[in-house]
C-alpha cells in the first residue's frame, strides 16, 4: 500500500516522534532526589530516635507511627495497634524449618503471641540484585511491598546514604536494647542503630576442602597459588572481594586510598588473567565447593558448618592471617512500609531467647542475641541426656563454630562506607578483574 | 455507502489493533524507554537527568568490545553446531519418521517442559570435576586429575547447542515435511546420485528452514547469559552477563541501556545481511 516517497517522509516523522518521546520519557523519568520528597521519611537527625525514658515494656511505648518521626517522648500518645500482618523480605536458607511440616516454627510462634501474621519472602539472593528490585520505587517514592527487609551492612550504608530507611524508635525495640550482643551495637554502617538493627551475622574468610588442597591453608595467598589454578574461588560481590583483597595487601578497608584500591586490582589481575580463578560467585560456590569442584574460595563462616554437617566433612573454614570481614546482615524498615507497627514487634521478637536459640540451632550463624551460645550448649547437654546424640553433637558444633572467639574477633575487620564516586570507582576496578 | 466502504478498508487494520497494541506496550514503550535511559547522565543519589549523552556508545563499545566478539564467535558456533545435529535430525524425521512422527517431535520439544536453568543446572551436575562421568574417567586413570569441561568456553557453546537445539530442528523439519518426495525420485530417474539428489533437491527446498533455523538460534544465543553464567568463567563473560551486571549490580543503567542497544543494532545488520545473501531468495522458494 505504501508508496515509496510517502515511506521517506514517513520515517523522518517517526524519527521526531521518537525523539520527543524520548525527550519528555528523559522528563518523566528524571528521579526525584529520594529522600526529601517521600512522605513518611523524616529527615530528622539521628537524635529522633534517642527516646530515652521509655520502660522498656514493649506495650507502654511511645509514638508509634512511622509516618512521623518519632519525637519527644513528653507527650502521651494512645497504645499503637498493630495492623496483624508483617511482611520480611530475607535470604534463602535464613530461617528455621520444621522438617515434617516444613512450617517455620520461629515464625508460628510470634504470630501465636501477638496474633500477627508474617508473611516471609525470600527474596535476597544477592544485596546489589535486590537494591535493582527495589530501588526504583524507593527513589520514586512508593512502598517497595516490604515492611522488613534484611540487606547486609555496606548495603544498609548505601540505603541510609541515598534517604531510603526510616530511623528505628528504639522504644519500641525494649528486647534489642537489653539482649543485643556488644560487639554488634553501634556499628560501622550505621552509627548508634539509628536505622537498623542486626538479624545475623558472620565472618567472610577462605573455605576449603583439605583433601584438594592437600595442606591446611592459613593465607589469602593460597588463593593465589598455582598450585590450584582454576580450582579457586572468589565473590562476585565487589565489596567482599575487594576488602579481603585489601587486608592481605596490609590496608584496612576503612583507611583504604584510591591507590591501594589500585593495588588491589593489579594484585588480583594477573591471577585472574592466567585462569588461576574458576570463576567468581554469588551464594553458588558452596554447591562448587561442596562437589569439589573448587579446592579453595573465599566464603561465609556459616556456611561452612553448614556443609561439614550435612554435604562434606572434609571442608574447613579458616579466617586469613591477614585477616577476614565481620559482615552483619541487618533488619531495617524501608520507606512507604505498610504495617511499620507489626515491624517493630517482629524486629523485636529476634532479640528474645525463645526466638533466637531455634534460629541459631537451625542455622548456624553468629546470633546477635546475648546468650544464644550457652543456651545451645545447654540444649545440647540435654539432647544427649534425653538419648539424642546425634542431634546433640551438631548442637555442640553450631555452638562451637557459629560464634567467633574473641580471638577471632581481634582478626576480624568492618568494611568501608564508600560515597557513590568510590563505589563507582572500585567497581570499575573490580569489574577489570571480573570481566574476562 | 461511503461509510461502509470506508469501513470495509479498515478491516485489515482492525484486526491489526490487538497485536498492535500488545507491541505498542510491550515492545514500543519499553524501547522508547531504554532509549531515554541510556542517554541520561548522573547517579543513584542525585538522580538521573537526559543530557543526550550519546558519547555513552562509544564508550560501552570500546570496554566491551571483547565480550561482543566473543559472543558473536559462540553465537555463530553454536548455530553452525544446532544445524550439524539439528539437520539430520529433522531430515530423519521428516523421511523416515513414519508413524512416529509426532512422538519423535514431541522428544524433541521434551526437554523444554523443565525449566531452562534447572536444565542448565542439570549439566553442571553432571560434568562436575568429580562428578559421575568426569569423577568415574578420572578414577579409572583416563582422564587427568585437572582435567575439567565445566568453566571453559566448550561448555558455555555446548550449553548453548543444547539449549537451543530444538529451535533449529522445528523449521528444519517443517521445511523438509513440505518438499514432495516425487521430486526426490525424479531427480533420481535422471540419473541423479543420492548425494546429488540431496545438495541439488532437498538442500534447496530446505534452505528456508536452514534460515529460520538460524535465526532463532543465532539471536537468543547472542543475547544468552544463563549459560555462560552458570557453565562458563571469567574468561567467558558474554555480553548478556555485562548488560545483566551493570543493570543489576553495579546499577549503571545508561551504559546497559547502550549496551542493549548496540546488541540489537548489531544484530539487526547481521540479521539483513544474512537475509541478503541467503534468506530473502530462498524464502520467496519455499
Amino acid at each position: 500500500m505504501n508508496s515509496r516517497p510517502m515511506s521517506s517522509r514517513g520515517l523522518i516523522v517517526a524519527a521526531t516522534l521518537v525523539l520527543v518521546a524520548v525527550a519528555g520519557c528523559g522528563i518523566a523519568a528524571k528521579s526525584p532526589t529520594p529522600a526529601a520528597t517521600v512522605s513518611p521519611a523524616p529527615t530528622a537527625p539521628p537524635t529522633a530516635s534517642g527516646t530515652p525514658g521509655a520502660s522498656g515494656s514493649p506495650a507502654a511505648s511511645v509514638t508509634p507511627t512511622a509516618t512521623a518521626a518519632p519525637t519527644s517522648t513528653a507527650a502521651p500518645t494512645p497504645q499503637p495497634t498493630p495492623a496483624g500482618q508483617v511482611i520480611f523480605g530475607n535470604w534463602p536458607y535464613y530461617i528455621d524449618v520444621d522438617e515434617d511440616t516444613g512450617a517455620n516454627p520461629t515464625l508460628d510462634q510470634f504470630t501465636a503471641q501477638t496474633g500477627i501474621d508474617v508473611n516471609y519472602l525470600e527474596v535476597i539472593a544477592d544485596n546489589s540484585q535486590f537494591f535493582g528490585t527495589i530501588q526504583p520505587d524507593l527513589a520514586a517514592g512508593h512502598p517497595t511491598g516490604y515492611d522488613v527487609i534484611a540487606p547486609s551492612d555496606w548495603m544498609i550504608a548505601r540505603l541510609i546514604r541515598l534517604g531510603y530507611l526510616q530511623p528505628l524508635d528504639k522504644s519500641q525495640l525494649p528486647n534489642w536494647q537489653a539482649n543485643a550482643q556488644e560487639v554488634l551495637r553501634d556499628p560501622w554502617y550505621d552509627p548508634g542503630n539509628v536505622y537498623s538493627i542486626p538479624w545475623q551475622a558472620g565472618i567472610v574468610g577462605i573455605g576449603y576442602n583439605e583433601k584438594l588442597t592437600g595442606r591446611p591453608i592459613t593465607s589469602f595467598e593460597d588463593l593465589l597459588d598455582p598450585a590450584f589454578a582454576g580450582r579457586v574461588g572468589l565473590f562476585s560481590e565487589m565489596i567482599d572481594t575487594m576488602s579481603l583483597t585489601l587486608l592481605s595487601l596490609g590496608v584496612k578497608p576503612q583507611d583504604a586510598t584510591p591507590a591501594d584500591v589500585q593495588a588491589a586490582h593489579d594484585k588480583l589481575l594477573g591471577p585472574a588473567q592466567a585462569g588461576q580463578f574458576r570463576d567468581f560467585y554469588d551464594n553458588a560456590y558452596y554447591d562448587a565447593l561442596a562437589v569439589g569442584d573448587l579446592a579453595i574460595t573465599m566464603a561465609w563462616s556459616g556456611d561452612i558448618s553448614q556443609m561439614q554437617l550435612y554435604d562434606n566433612p572434609d571442608v574447613k573454614f579458616v579466617i586469613p592471617d591477614t585477616g577476614g570481614l565481620l559482615f552483619v546482615d541487618n533488619m531495617v524498615i524501608p520507606n512507604g512500609a505498610a504495617h511499620p507497627i507489626d515491624a517493630y514487634r517482629f524486629m523485636d521478637y529476634w532479640y528474645t531467647l525463645e526466638a533466637a536459640v531455634p534460629l541459631t540451632e537451625y542455622i548456624g550463624y553468629f546470633s546477635p542475641v546475648v546468650g544464644v551460645q550457652e543456651q545451645v550448649r545447654l540444649d545440647a547437654q540435654a539432647a544427649r541426656d534425653a538419648g539424642h546424640p546425634r542431634y546433640a553433637d551438631k548442637l555442640d558444633q553450631v555452638a562451637a563454630d557459629s560464634f567467633p572467639t574473641a580471638e577471632q574477633l581481634a582478626n576480624v575487620f568492618d568494611y568501608k562506607k564508600l560515597t557513590e564516586d568510590e563505589e563507582r570507582a572500585w567497581n570499575d576496578l573490580f569489574d577489570d578483574v571480573l570481566n574476562g | 455507502m461511503p461509510l461502509r466502504r470506508r469501513l470495509r478498508w479498515l478491516t485489515p487494520y482492525l484486526f491489526l489493533v490487538p497485536g498492535g497494541l500488545w507491541l505498542i506496550a510491550f515492545f514500543v514503550v519499553p524501547m522508547i524507554v531504554m532509549a531515554s535511559v541510556s542517554l541520561q547522565e548522573g547517579s543513584l543519589g542525585t538522580g538521573y537527568r537526559l543530557t543526550w549523552n550519546f558519547a555513552v556508545y562509544g564508550q560501552v563499545i570500546n570496554e566491551y568490545l571483547l565480550q561482543f566478539w566473543r559472543s558473536g564467535v559462540y553465537a555463530l558456533s553454536v548455530t553452525l553446531l544446532a544445524l550439524l545435529f539439528g539437520y539430520p535430525i529433522a531430515y530423519t524425521i521428516a523421511f523416515r519418521g513414519g508413524r512416529a512422527k509426532n512422538i519423535l517431535l514431541l522428544l524433541v520439544i521434551l526437554p523444554f517442559f523443565t525449566a531452562f536453568i534447572i536444565r542448565t543446572l542439570s549439566w553442571k551436575l553432571i560434568l562436575a570435576d568429580n562428578g559421575f562421568v568426569l569423577g568415574t574417567l578420572k578414577s579409572l586413570g583416563l582422564l587427568d586429575q585437572s582435567f575439567h569441561v565445566l568453566a571453559s568456553p566448550i561448555a558455555v557453546i555446548s550449553g548453548l547447542t543444547y539449549n537451543f537445539l530444538p529451535f533449529m530442528v522445528l523449521p528444519l523439519y517443517v521445511a523438509l515435511e513440505k518438499i514432495d518426495p516425487h521430486l526426490i525420485e525424479a531427480a533420481n530417474d535422471l540419473y541423479a546420485s543420492r548425494l546429488q539428489a540431496f545438495l541439488r533437491v532437498t538442500l534447496p527446498l530446505s534452505m528456508p528452514g536452514v534460515f529460520a533455523g538460524s535465526l532463532l538460534v543465532f539471536i537468543p544465543a547472542v543475547g544468552d547469559f544463563i549459560n555462560a553464567d552458570i557453565l562458563g568463567s571469567r574468561d567467558t563473560t558474554m555480553i548478556g552477563n555485562i548488560i545483566q551486571r551493570l543493570f543489576l549490580n553495579t546499577n549503571a543503567y545508561p551504559e546497559a541501556s547502550a549496551l542493549g542497544f548496540v546488541v540489537m543494532a548489531v544484530v539487526l545488520v547481521l540479521v539483513a545481511i544474512y537475509a541478503r545473501v541467503v534468506g530473502a531468495r530462498e524464502l520467496t522458494v519455499g
